[in-house]
């Protein structure tokens, strides 16, 4: 079989076969060394080979069976999660997934046929839907947080109901503040739930496996620094690279061995780049704001073949401080509460200010995906905030995970007269 | 040298020849506006070729074809594709030169873009395309049922005092709002009047969301409603330049960037 011939086979049989048993199997089949290696081929870049492979592992041990699986939402502290020896599952994340295997038009519509109202973000009704069609493990554990996203808590919620596990479904409630206070609050939630979470799975608190988690995800960090920094020169990126491919490693996987090693990867791939790059190749740097649509699309080519590059996304912002792990839940508590997502809009003002500042960017595009009202209820805000520094600002309004709710015509003109307009200056 | 703008909108096609010399002199040759239809190819190549004919030039004298406009993909005989911002932007400003804002309302979609005075270009825009609701073909399927020439809705606006609030957005429920509401006895032209309001209020709402410069150029087809300037007028309390041919401004801007291109 070919390389790219064995992705779209995987695709169309997961169209085809919409159940748990054949994506177990699916995913047991393609785990297997020569078959991983082959689909690992068919990837340009070889950090999206790893990251590929590696997910695709991954999923497969979530799905085993062998492992308990925690549902969480995005904005976790995933190390400790990590830590404890759950294997975490992101429902939304997932529900991006369901976009780029287009099985997104099925699952929103089992939500929708169960009065999931079609006001709720398509990554939670993409999720609910599929786990309505039972196409998700069962969970032991269920983790959300109130940080940024308020869909999340109440959509984890109705999964903790669906599986019957109302009591190991845990909200972790994050302040307004950064202070103190809201420090020692945040740490001793994570503390609680570390040591309730142990019990619960019989086993003693494993302190040194939540630091070794710690020391993973300060490795990350480091070389996912030294990535971005490499970006801030960088135009000739390798082929399909895109930064908002690497959500479920920067938050699920954070404090895994896999996820340092796929940093570390990226980190030498893209200084590889640089060393060859033209050292007069120029184009408008864009910053991207939020996610963006994660079936087949063309806003990313209409760019770069109109002069234009996404240097930098918000969700690859190393935002937090290196982690203690002598302080496991006062560093975790304290990567929460410096998200820029946290308290008012002003915190995340202030930080993509400094992004486009240190990218020297010529334009925003804020990605204002159907529903999300965390980040869309701030976009005016943001549009004049760049203006008045004279960036011009795309707020391109469409939907991350279902394609008819994005018509590609309109983001087509929308797009090209965004980078017109960069381009003429 | 010769060059030619195509702007492939939902509605209506135009092709515009131009004769444009190196100090950026030009003269309009032809211009064409056709109805798109259903296939926004052969109406490219008919008014192309209608353009010409008008112009008594051959194909092979032209210099460079831009196309715009949502179909701009399918004019294969075309140089260059421009967005439909950036042509506007450059045909309402070779017309009237001061323009801060346009307007520009077509078939299925309006959009408002806003130009920097000094370099004549786009800084911004506005579009509106995901619902019929405030754009030409709305007007048509009201002009219908109320079987009411389009063309006269202007002359309707201004010789009426009163008005009928319509509610629906949707062009559905207007319309059967409207066949409700001529039911009831209601005169069909305060019926104008509340439509043409409404979609005066939708754009407003968008002149606003991008932020009110004068002076203010409206363009496209339904400018050739005077109903619907009028009202914009008056809700603004400004004065709307309107070209003489509202529908040719983008093919008009495709023309003349068509002249940058460089063969060589
Ligand atoms: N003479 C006219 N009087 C009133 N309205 C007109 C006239 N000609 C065109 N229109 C309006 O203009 C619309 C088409 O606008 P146009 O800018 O040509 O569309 P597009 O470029 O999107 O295809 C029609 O739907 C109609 O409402
Ligand atoms: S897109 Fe917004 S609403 Fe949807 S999951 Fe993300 S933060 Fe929540």
């Amino acid at each position: 079989m070919g390389m790219q011939s064995l992705k779209t086979s995987v695709i169309n049989n997961v169209q085809n076969n919409l159940n748990t048993k054949f994506i177990k199997k699916l995913l047991r089949f393609i785990s297997v060394k020569p078959v991983i290696n082959l689909y690992g081929q068919s990837f340009k870049s070889i950090a999206d080979r790893y990251l590929n492979i590696y997910s695709i592992r991954y999923l497969n041990e979530v799905y085993s069976e062998n492992y308990p699986v925690a549902y969480g939402s995005l904005f976790l502290p995933y190390e400790l999660i990590n830590g404890l020896g759950l294997k975490p599952f992101l429902p939304e994340v997932i529900g991006g997934f369901t976009a780029g295997l287009g099985v997104s038009g099925k699952t929103i519509k089992t939500a929708s046929n169960k009065w999931y109202s079609s006001d709720l973000c398509t990554f939670h009704r993409s999720a609910t839907g599929a786990s309505e069609m039972d196409l998700f493990p069962k969970p032991s554990f269920i983790f959300s947080s109130n940080l940024a996203c308020d869909a999340a808590c109440k959509s984890f919620q109705s999964f903790s109901r669906k599986y019957g596990i109302e009591k190991n479904y845990y909200l972790i409630d994050v302040p307004y503040e950064n202070d103190k206070e809201s420090l020692h609050y945040l740490s001793k939630q994570l503390e609680n739930i570390f040591y309730d979470v142990s019990e619960k799975l019989y086993k003693k608190p494993d302190i040194e496996n939540l630091k070794k988690a710690i020391n993973y995800s300060n490795e990350f960090r480091k070389f996912a620094i030294e990535a971005n920094n490499i970006r801030k020169q960088l135009f000739d990126y390798p082929q399909y690279f895109n930064g908002l491919n690497f959500i479920l490693p920067f938050f699920g996987l954070c404090g895994t061995k896999e996820t340092a090693k796929l940093y570390k990867i990226m980190r030498d791939e893209l200084k590889e780049k640089l060393l060859k790059q033209d050292k007069n190749k120029k184009m408008k740097k864009v910053l991207w704001m939020h996610l963006k649509p994660y079936y087949r699309n063309e806003i990313f080519n209409i760019l770069e073949n109109n002069n234009c590059r996404v240097v930098f996304e918000e969700t690859s912002n190393i935002f937090w401080e290196e982690l203690n792990p002598e302080k496991p839940f006062e560093s975790l508590a304290g990567k929460m509460l410096s998200n820029p997502l946290r308290g008012s809009g002003e915190n995340r003002i202030n930080a993509m200010r400094n992004l486009a500042d240190s990218y020297d960017v010529d334009g925003v595009i804020m990605f204002s995906h159907w529903g999300c009202r965390q980040s869309n209820g701030l976009s005016r805000i943001i549009k004049d905030s760049f203006n008045r520094q004279g960036i011009p600002v795309l707020i391109l309004d469409g939907d991350c995970v279902d394609i008819n709710n994005c018509p590609a015509g309109q983001i087509k003109t929308r797009v090209e007269g965004f980078a017109e307009i960069l381009n003429s200056v | 040298m010769y060059t030619c703008g195509i702007d492939i909108g939902s509605v209506s096609t135009e092709a515009l020849i131009l004769d444009i010399d190196e100090s950026k002199n030009y003269k309009i040759l032809s211009y064409v506006v056709n109805k798109t239809g259903s296939n926004s190819k052969t109406a490219a190549l008919e008014s192309f070729n209608k353009a010409l004919t008008d112009a008594k030039i051959n194909r092979n004298e032209i210099n460079s074809i831009i196309a715009t406009g949502y179909g701009r993909v399918n004019v294969e005989f075309a140089d260059k594709n421009i967005t439909e911002i950036t042509c506007h932007a450059s045909g309402v400003t070779l017309i009237f030169p001061a323009t801060a804002t346009i307007i520009d309302i077509g078939g299925q979609d309006s959009k408002v873009i806003k130009i920097d005075k000094t370099t004549k270009k786009p800084i911004d825009f506005l579009m509106n395309d995901k619902c019929a609701a405030g754009t030409g073909r709305f007007l048509e399927v009201m002009a219908k049922t109320l079987e009411i020439n389009l063309e006269n809705f202007g002359d309707i606006f201004l010789n009426t005092k009163e008005k009928v609030d319509i509610t629906s957005t949707c062009t559905v429920f207007a319309e059967s709002e409207i066949v409700s509401l001529i039911g009831h006895g209601v005169a069909k032209e305060k019926i104008i009047k509340g439509l043409i309001y409404s979609i005066a209020d939708r754009i407003i709402s968008m002149i606003s969301r991008v932020g009110l410069e004068e002076p203010v150029c409206l363009t496209g087809g339904v400018a050739k409603n005077s109903g619907i300037s009028s009202a914009i007028e008056e809700k603004l309390g400004i004065k709307l330049s309107i070209p003489f041919e509202p529908q040719i401004t983008g093919a008009l801007g495709a023309a003349y960037l068509a002249a940058k291109i460089d063969h060589t």
